[in-house]
C-alpha cells in the first residue's frame, strides 16, 4: 500500500514507520526537536506544503500536514523544491550533501544537526522505506 | 593589475623594486601560479632550500585585499626544505592586503642577513631593522614587540617562531590572529635567512582596473556567500563543522590512521567547541564567513584562537586525546613556536605508534613515555621539536625522516616528505590522487576532493560528475579538473572554504584585471599552473615513482564507516595520467600537452 508524496496519508505512514523502526529508535534516542519540511512548488508540484513532525527521543510524537502558506514554527525548518525532496526520497541525493550544496536550505541549530548526522541519515532511510507514489 | 614586487637581498642589504611581467599576469593571474612562473628558472636540483641563494617569494593575487568573497589571502613559495620539491603555503589574515596598500604585491627575498633582522615596509619604502632581541621569541611575541617598536597602529607582521629559526622543515610563518602559512616549511626558509619577520603598513588604495564593474559583482558575491549553508555552518561551527560527519563515514582518521572509531560519546568537533569553549569568531580581511574560532579555556588567559579542523583532528583523534582544551593548547603552542600543526601532530602520532610497538623506547625519548591520549607527552614533543633538543632532534626530521631514522619509513603517513592531512582516502577515495599527485606532497589544499566525495560539491560549471565516495578510476578525470580549479583559487587567492560560483569569480577577476576571461580559459590557466609545478618538480628530481600513497592508506581500516575499503590506487593513477595527458611510464607531461598550455618552452629537462 503506497501513498502519494506528499500527502497527509504518506506523512502518517512515515509517522508510523518511525515509531515501529527499532533502529531509528536507537539511533535517534537523543534527538530532541520538531522539524518542518517545506516542500516548495516547482515544475512537478504546484503547491507549497509543510510536513511537520514532532520528533523526540527516537519517537514521532505528532505530525501535521500543513497547506497554509505560512511556515509552521519548528526548531528546524528545512526547505527545498519538490524535485530535490524527491531525489532524496529516491536515494539519489544524500541529505547532508544536499545541505552542503544548498539543495536544502536549513534554519535552526546547525551544530545540533551536524552533531546528529546519523539521526538525519537514519530518518532519511525510514522516509525512503515508506512507500510512495506521485 | 599587480603592483611591483620588492627584491630584497639580505646579504648585501639592498632593496629595490622589480616589475611583474604583464604577460605572466595574463597567463597565471597571480599568487601561487605566478610564483611558479617567477621561480621556474631559479629552482634547481642542486639548490639547497636553506642556502642564501634560495629565493623566498611572498606574492599577492589580483583579488587580494579587494574585500571580495574570502580573498584576503596571499601565498609564500620557495623550494621546500621538507620535500625538496615545490613549496607553497597560502595564508589569510590582513598582511597581504596591507602589503597591497603599501604599494607592493610581493617580496622576492634572497641572501642571508649577518645577524637577525626584520623587514619594515611603509608606503613605498622599506628597510631592515635589527632583530637580535627577537631571536628566540614566539611568533606572537615578535609580532607584539615589533608593533610596539614601530608605533604605527594597524601594522601587520608576518613572523617565524623558534622552529623557523632552528630550520625545522615543517616550520610555519604566522601573521595576525594566528593565520598561518603552515605547509612545506616556508618558516625554515625564512629562518635560514636570519629574517625574523616582515612588518607592513600601507595607506594607499588597492589597485583594480574596473571598480565600477567590480563593486556590484563583489556585493552580490559576498551576499550569496554569506547566506550559503556552508558559510553559515562554518561561521557557527568553524572548519571542524564536518567532523562528526567525517567521523561517521570513517574519513576522519584516529590513532595515527590505524582506526576508524575512537569510542562512544567522544567528539573532537566544531560542535563540541561551540557548545563548550567558544566565545566568539574571527575573520580574515573582508571575509563574510568568519570561520575563525575564539575560545576561552577558563584558565585566566582569556580569549584566544581555537583549533581549526586539521589541528583538532591531529592533536585529538590522531593522538587519541579527548580533552578539547588540551587540543586547543597544543595547537596554540604550535602557532607560538612556529610549527605546522598537521606535520607536528603527524610525526608525534608516528612516535606514539613506534613507542607502542617497542620500536622506540624511553632510551630514545629521554625517558618520556609516549602513550595514546596523553596531552602532556604530546606537549613535550612539540616543545622539543621546535628547538631540536633531545628527542626533538628526531621529531624535527618530519615523519619521513623520523620513520627512516628508526628503520620504518614506510610507516610514516606522508608523501614525498609532506605529512598527510586528516582526510583519509579510505573514506573519500579521491583523496588518494589528491595526496599522491599534489605538487607539494600529501596536501589537502591543492585539491580538497573530500568536499566532492562526501559533501557532493561538484561545483556547477566545471563538468564534475558525482561518484560514490569509494569509486575508483572513474573519478580520476574529475580529480584533475578539481586540481586545476583549486589552482585558480590559489592564484587569485580565494579561500577554498568559500563556495563562490565560477561565474561570480569570472566577473570579479575580469573587473580586477580588465580582461575578458572565460570559464574554459580560467580552467586552462589552472591546468597550466598545475603542469608548470609538475615540470619544476621533475627538475627537482620527482619521477612517476613519487606518485604514491603511504602504506597505511593501502590497508583496510579495521572498523568505522569505511572498514574494509582501500582505494584502487593503481587503476586511479593510470586513469589520472591519461586524463592529464602525461606519459604513462614516468608521469611527465607530454610535449604536446605542454604546447597546448603555452608551455612548450618548459619541456622537461632530459
Amino acid at each position: 500500500m503506497t501513498s502519494i508524496f506528499p500527502s497527509p496519508e504518506w506523512l502518517n505512514d512515515l509517522h508510523n514507520n518511525l515509531n515501529s523502526d527499532s533502529k531509528y529508535g536507537e539511533v535517534a534516542r537523543k534527538w530532541e526537536g520538531d522539524i518542518s519540511l517545506i516542500i516548495e512548488s516547482d515544475v512537478r508540484f504546484r503547491d507549497t506544503v509543510i510536513l511537520y513532525l514532532d520528533l523526540w527521543h527516537g519517537r514521532s510524537r505528532a505530525v501535521e500536514y500543513v497547506v497554509h502558506p505560512d511556515q509552521k514554527p519548528a526548531a528546524f525548518v528545512i526547505s527545498a523544491p519538490f524535485s530535490n525532496w524527491l531525489r532524496i526520497l529516491q536515494g539519489d541525493l544524500n541529505p547532508v550533501q544536499a545541505m552542503a550544496t544548498m539543495k536544502l536550505k536549513v534554519r535552526g541549530n546547525m551544530a545540533y544537526i551536524m552533531r546528529n548526522v546519523p539521526t538525519v541519515l537514519d530518518f532519511t532511510r525510514v522516509a525512503q522505506e515508506t512507500p510512495h507514489h506521485l | 593589475m599587480l603592483q611591483p614586487i620588492l627584491k630584497v637581498d639580505l646579504t648585501t642589504r639592498t632593496i629595490r623594486e622589480g616589475p611583474v611581467p604583464r604577460d605572466w599576469v595574463r597567463d597565471y593571474f597571480g599568487a601561487a601560479s605566478l610564483a611558479a612562473r617567477m621561480l621556474y628558472e631559479h629552482l634547481t636540483l642542486d639548490l639547497d632550500p636553506l642556502s642564501p641563494e634560495a629565493p623566498l617569494l611572498f606574492l599577492n593575487g589580483p583579488l587580494t585585499g579587494t574585500a571580495g568573497p574570502a580573498v584576503g589571502r596571499f601565498v609564500i613559495c620557495a623550494k621546500s626544505p621538507a620535500t625538496g620539491l615545490w613549496g607553497e603555503a597560502n595564508i589569510g589574515g590582513f598582511w597581504g592586503p596591507e602589503l597591497r596598500r603599501a604599494g607592493f604585491d610581493g617580496l622576492w627575498i634572497t641572501g642571508a642577513a649577518e645577524a637577525p633582522v626584520y623587514l619594515w615596509i611603509r608606503d613605498g619604502r622599506a628597510g631592515l631593522h635589527p632583530a637580535d632581541h627577537l631571536w628566540g621569541a614566539t611568533t606572537y611575541g615578535a609580532q607584539s614587540v615589533i608593533q610596539q617598536e614601530l608605533g604605527e597602529t594597524g601594522t601587520r607582521v608576518a613572523s617565524i617562531g623558534p622552529a623557523g629559526e632552528n630550520r625545522v622543515p615543517f616550520a610555519l610563518i604566522l601573521c595576525d590572529h594566528g593565520r598561518v602559512a603552515g605547509r612545506t616549511g616556508m618558516g625554515a626558509v625564512m629562518g635560514s635567512k636570519n629574517l625574523k619577520a616582515v612588518a607592513v603598513k600601507g595607506s594607499g588604495e588597492v589597485p583594480l582596473v574596473d571598480w565600477a564593474a567590480y563593486k556590484p559583482a563583489r556585493s552580490a558575491a559576498n551576499r550569496a556567500l554569506r547566506d550559503h549553508n556552508q558559510s553559515v555552518v562554518l561561521r557557527d561551527l568553524g572548519t571542524a563543522s564536518g567532523a562528526e560527519y567525517f567521523d561517521y563515514l570513517g574519513e576522519l582518521p584516529k590513532k595515527y590512521f590505524q582506526s576508524g572509531v575512537m569510542g562512544p560519546g567522544y567528539h573532537a568537533s566544531g560542535c563540541t567547541v561551540s557548545e563548550t569553549i567558544l566565545v566568539g569568531v574571527s575573520a580574515c580581511h573582508g571575509c563574510v564567513i568568519a570561520c575563525g574560532r575564539v575560545v576561552d579555556l577558563g584558565d585566566g588567559r582569556g580569549r584566544r584562537k581555537g583549533a581549526e579542523y586539521e589541528t583538532m583532528a591531529g592533536f585529538g583523534p590522531n593522538l587519541m586525546i579527548e580533552d578539547i582544551a588540551a587540543v586547543t593548547r597544543l595547537g596554540e603552542r604550535c602557532d607560538e613556536l612556529g610549527l605546522d600543526s598537521i606535520s607536528a601532530s603527524n610525526v608525534i602520532g608516528l612516535a606514539f605508534k613506534f613507542y607502542e610497538e617497542g620500536r622506540i623506547t624511553p632510551a630514545d625519548t629521554g625517558g618520556l613515555p609516549l602513550k595514546w591520549g596523553d596531552p602532556e607527552a604530546a606537549a613535550a614533543c612539540v616543545e622539543a621539536a621546535a628547538v631540536r633538543k633531545g628527542f626533538g632532534r628526531f621529531l624535527a626530521l618530519g615523519a619521513r625522516g623520523f620513520g627512516r631514522y628508526f628503520g620504518a619509513e614506510e610507516a610514516a603517513v606522508q608523501v614525498n616528505g609532506l605529512e598527510a592531512a586528516y582526510h583519509d582516502p579510505r573514506g573519500a577515495s579521491g583523496m588518494a590522487l589528491s595526496y599522491a599527485t599534489s605538487p607539494r606532497g600529501a596536501c589537502h589544499n591543492q585539491s580538497d576532493f573530500f568536499f566532492v566525495d562526501v559533501l557532493g560539491q561538484t561545483v556547477d560549471g566545471l563538468g564534475l560528475t558525482f561518484h560514490s565516495r569509494h569509486a575508483g578510476a572513474e573519478k580520476a578525470r574529475d580529480v584533475a579538473i578539481h586540481q586545476n580549479w583549486r589552482s585558480v583559487n590559489n592564484a587569485l587567492v580565494l579561500c577554498i572554504l568559500a563556495e563562490v560560483p565560477p561565474d561570480s569569480i569570472l566577473r570579479l577577476l575580469n573587473a580586477a584585471l580588465g580582461i575578458d576571461e572565460t570559464l574554459p580559459g580560467l580552467l586552462l590557466a589552472g591546468e597550466r599552473a598545475w603542469n608548470i609545478k609538475r615540470v619544476i618538480n621533475h627538475r627537482l628530481g620527482l619521477t612517476g615513482m613519487n606518485d604514491r600513497l603511504p602504506q597505511a592508506f593501502l590497508e583496510p581500516m579495521p572498523d568505522g564507516g569505511s572498514a574494509g575499503f582501500t582505494p584502487d590506487f593503481t587503476g586511479m593513477l593510470s586513469a589520472y595520467y591519461q586524463a592529464r595527458g602525461w606519459d604513462p611510464t614516468n608521469g611527465r607531461p607530454a610535449p604536446e600537452k605542454l604546447a597546448s598550455l603555452g608551455l612548450e618552452w618548459a619541456l622537461p629537462d632530459p
